[in-house]
């Protein structure tokens, strides 16, 4: 990477890091203990789950989809490791893979339903956001399975580091997505078929496996985020993360993602989904008024979005 | 669009159930009928509480299948209080004899809940109660069947008092505020803990949710790091909070205490992670709520009284004692 490259990318991050630090200033000062090491390695390792979804839903966002139904499938992801777990008695590293299949064969079905048919991944995602609910419940007899330690390992943290193995997998993740998005075939057959399909069915590319692979590694990424919400909370809940497609969609915009395709970052989401946990962490540690921290949150979100356009067009400007 | 095919759906459903049965012509056809027709709306079948309170209808009404026929509703999210009065209009379409339900919101259904008794359909509120004010703004009377909420958790908090010193801090985790149940114990909590001179440092709604628990339980320990002891105002929110304490290492020496008593949280307690939590015998309020509708549509003359259904303190040596008598 060239010195110009990499001022580049320090200035594509700067707003969001901006933001972020404008956020852990405000709460530590407004606060007694936010700024603290412990609190910031809470706050790190109660959000894997939505780290490794909105890897997943960057990259169905820039292919030019949208996956609602990841809330649903994490959902069903913890439904079977806590069934196999309980009921089974199945060991959690038989359990986990079990999981990530399933999710990742949802995954694989919106894709190839919504390009094979072409029906907008709206509608596909959707009806897989109710079907995996229903499956959860079923699976679950609508019960709140508890799992106990054996599932716990992957939720703790680390004691040389404080930091959960989740947390750590999820920064490969963003890593790996990201490297993935920007320096292989595929992640530029991505970009361009998100910027114009057409033109690159014209040139002789397969789109349609293409897509239906991002909807496929976003299912596939629902089960780690599974693994990472029933191991931290030592339970498989059948509400679990419900309305969790709005976060992630929300972080991936915070971060520039384009709901249109063609345009985002895996590791800008990723600053996005830490933009949303530093504000939830922090206003419950203000402790303010739930409906307040409604109105902060909506606010921050379009406030960051337009930090983002004003930058976009000051570039262009330029 | 989906609710609306839904609402198209609903009534073709429901007549084509009445047809198969009787003649589909609405109340007419439930007083040609020997049996009378129990109508069972509850709130989100997917929570456990509520499922398990359906599971006891279901078992209840098998065992007693001459005596009543049972129709059991629910909405998809608790919060979804637009279905739950579409509900009521549709059992009332549908000629039942009686209406028990759990009412979503404590005020907003009691218009529609109105309409159906002047219907002549015998209604019984279940496990949240209706607001009064707003019953008596309507003129209307309807039965409250089912647990002091307040006063159950108020023996949770009592019990917690026992391991705790005047002057200690605790968090507390509230329901959904709106709620009444969430008021009620959020009140019974804080009359329990006010008694025991302990101090309250931080109260915040996490709407019932094991994950939303988990974050504000984080936040409140990192806060408040002198804090004793967590009071959730339900087992889920209490799941979180052990997940929260555990990782914040403090496992050894901070209580946590829930509400409801389902079966994931009796695991808990066993291991010691929680230090109580109560009873209401949620499998049975939907059957007190029915027994006291099948007596009202016998005797329509009888005063509508409210009934109280118990609650009981579960810890480790009560869950202990009930399993040696098993």
């Amino acid at each position: 990477m060239t010195r110009r490259k990499i001022f580049q990318s320090v200035l594509q991050y700067a707003g969001l890091i901006g933001v972020l630090a404008f956020l852990v200033l405000t709460f530590s000062l407004s606060t007694e203990n936010f700024f603290q090491t412990q609190t910031l390695v809470t706050i790190a390792n109660s959000n894997p789950d939505l780290i490794f979804i909105s890897v997943g839903m960057t990259l169905v966002l820039i292919v030019g989809g949208i996956d609602l139904s990841v809330g649903s499938l994490l959902a069903l992801g913890s439904a079977v490791i806590g069934v196999l777990m309980v009921r089974h008695q199945w060991p959690v590293y038989a359990a986990v893979p079990v999981c990530c299949l399933v999710t990742a064969a949802c995954g694989l079905l919106n894709g190839f339903l919504s390009v094979w048919f072409a029906i907008p991944s709206f509608i596909v995602t959707l009806g897989m956001l109710e079907m995996a609910r229903g499956a959860t419940k079923v699976v679950t007899d609508s019960q709140t399975m508890y799992i106990g330690s054996r599932v716990e390992g992957f939720g703790e943290p680390i004691s040389v580091v404080s930091l959960s193995p989740a947390f750590l997998v999820a920064l490969g993740v963003v890593i790996l997505g990201q490297f993935l998005l920007t320096q292989t075939v595929f992640g530029r057959y991505c970009v361009a078929i998100g910027t114009n399909r057409e033109a690159v069915r014209m040139s002789g590319i397969r789109t349609k496996p293409v897509i239906i692979t991002a909807f496929a590694i976003s299912g596939f990424l629902c089960g780690l985020a599974s693994l990472s919400q029933t191991s931290r909370l030592s339970s498989a809940d059948p509400n679990a993360a419900i309305g969790l497609e709005l976060s992630a969609i929300a972080a991936c915009v915070i971060g520039g993602t384009s709901l249109m395709g063609g345009r985002g970052s895996v590791v800008a989401s990723f600053f996005g989904v830490l933009i949303i946990a530093v504000l939830q962490s922090g206003l419950a540690q203000l402790g303010v008024e739930d409906a307040i921290k409604q109105i902060v949150t909506g606010g921050v979100i379009i406030l960051a979005v337009l930090f983002d356009a004003v930058r976009q067009k000051f570039g262009k400007v330029n | 669009m989906r609710s609306f095919f839904c609402l198209l759906a609903l009534p073709l459903l429901l007549t084509g159930c009445a047809s198969k049965s009787e003649t589909p012509t609405g109340g007419q056809a439930a007083l040609e009928s020997d049996r009378p027709k129990v109508a069972l709306i509850m709130k989100s079948l997917a929570n456990e509480f509520f499922s398990t309170m359906a599971d006891g209808a279901n078992s209840h009404h098998q065992e007693h299948a001459e005596q009543y026929d049972l129709i059991v509703n629910g909405i998809k999210d608790e919060r979804d209080l637009s279905r739950q009065v579409g509900l009521v209009d549709d059992m009332v379409a549908a000629g039942v004899d009686a209406i028990v339900i759990a009412p979503a919101d404590s005020k907003a259904l009691v218009p529609s809940l109105r309409k159906a008794k002047e219907k002549g359909i015998v209604v019984v509120n279940i496990d949240n109660r209706l607001d009064r004010d707003v019953l008596q703004e309507e003129n209307v009377s309807i039965p409250f069947v089912g647990p002091d909420n307040q006063a159950g958790a108020k023996k949770v908090g009592d019990f917690l008092a026992t391991r705790l010193k005047e002057g200690d801090k605790v968090a507390i985790l509230e329901g959904i505020r709106t709620s009444f149940n969430g008021q009620q114990r959020l009140a019974g909590f804080n009359q329990a803990m006010e008694q025991a001179g302990v101090d309250v440092v931080s109260s915040q709604s996490a709407e019932w949710e094991m994950s939303k628990a988990n974050t504000i339980a984080a936040s409140m320990l990192s806060e408040h790091p002198d804090i004793k002891a967590i009071l959730a105002a339900n087992d889920s929110m209490a799941l979180g909070a052990i997940a929260a304490v555990k990782a914040a290492g403090r496992s050894d020496d901070i209580l946590i205490v829930g509400f409801d008593n389902i079966s994931a949280v009796q695991a808990a307690i066993r291991e010691g992670k929680v230090l109580a939590t109560a009873d209401q015998y949620g499998d049975q309020l939907a059957v007190f709520g029915i027994e006291t509708a099948l007596q009202l549509i016998e005797d329509p003359s009888a005063t509508a009284d409210d009934v109280e259904t118990p609650v009981d303190l579960v810890t480790a040596e009560s869950l202990a004692e009930s399993g040696t008598q098993e």
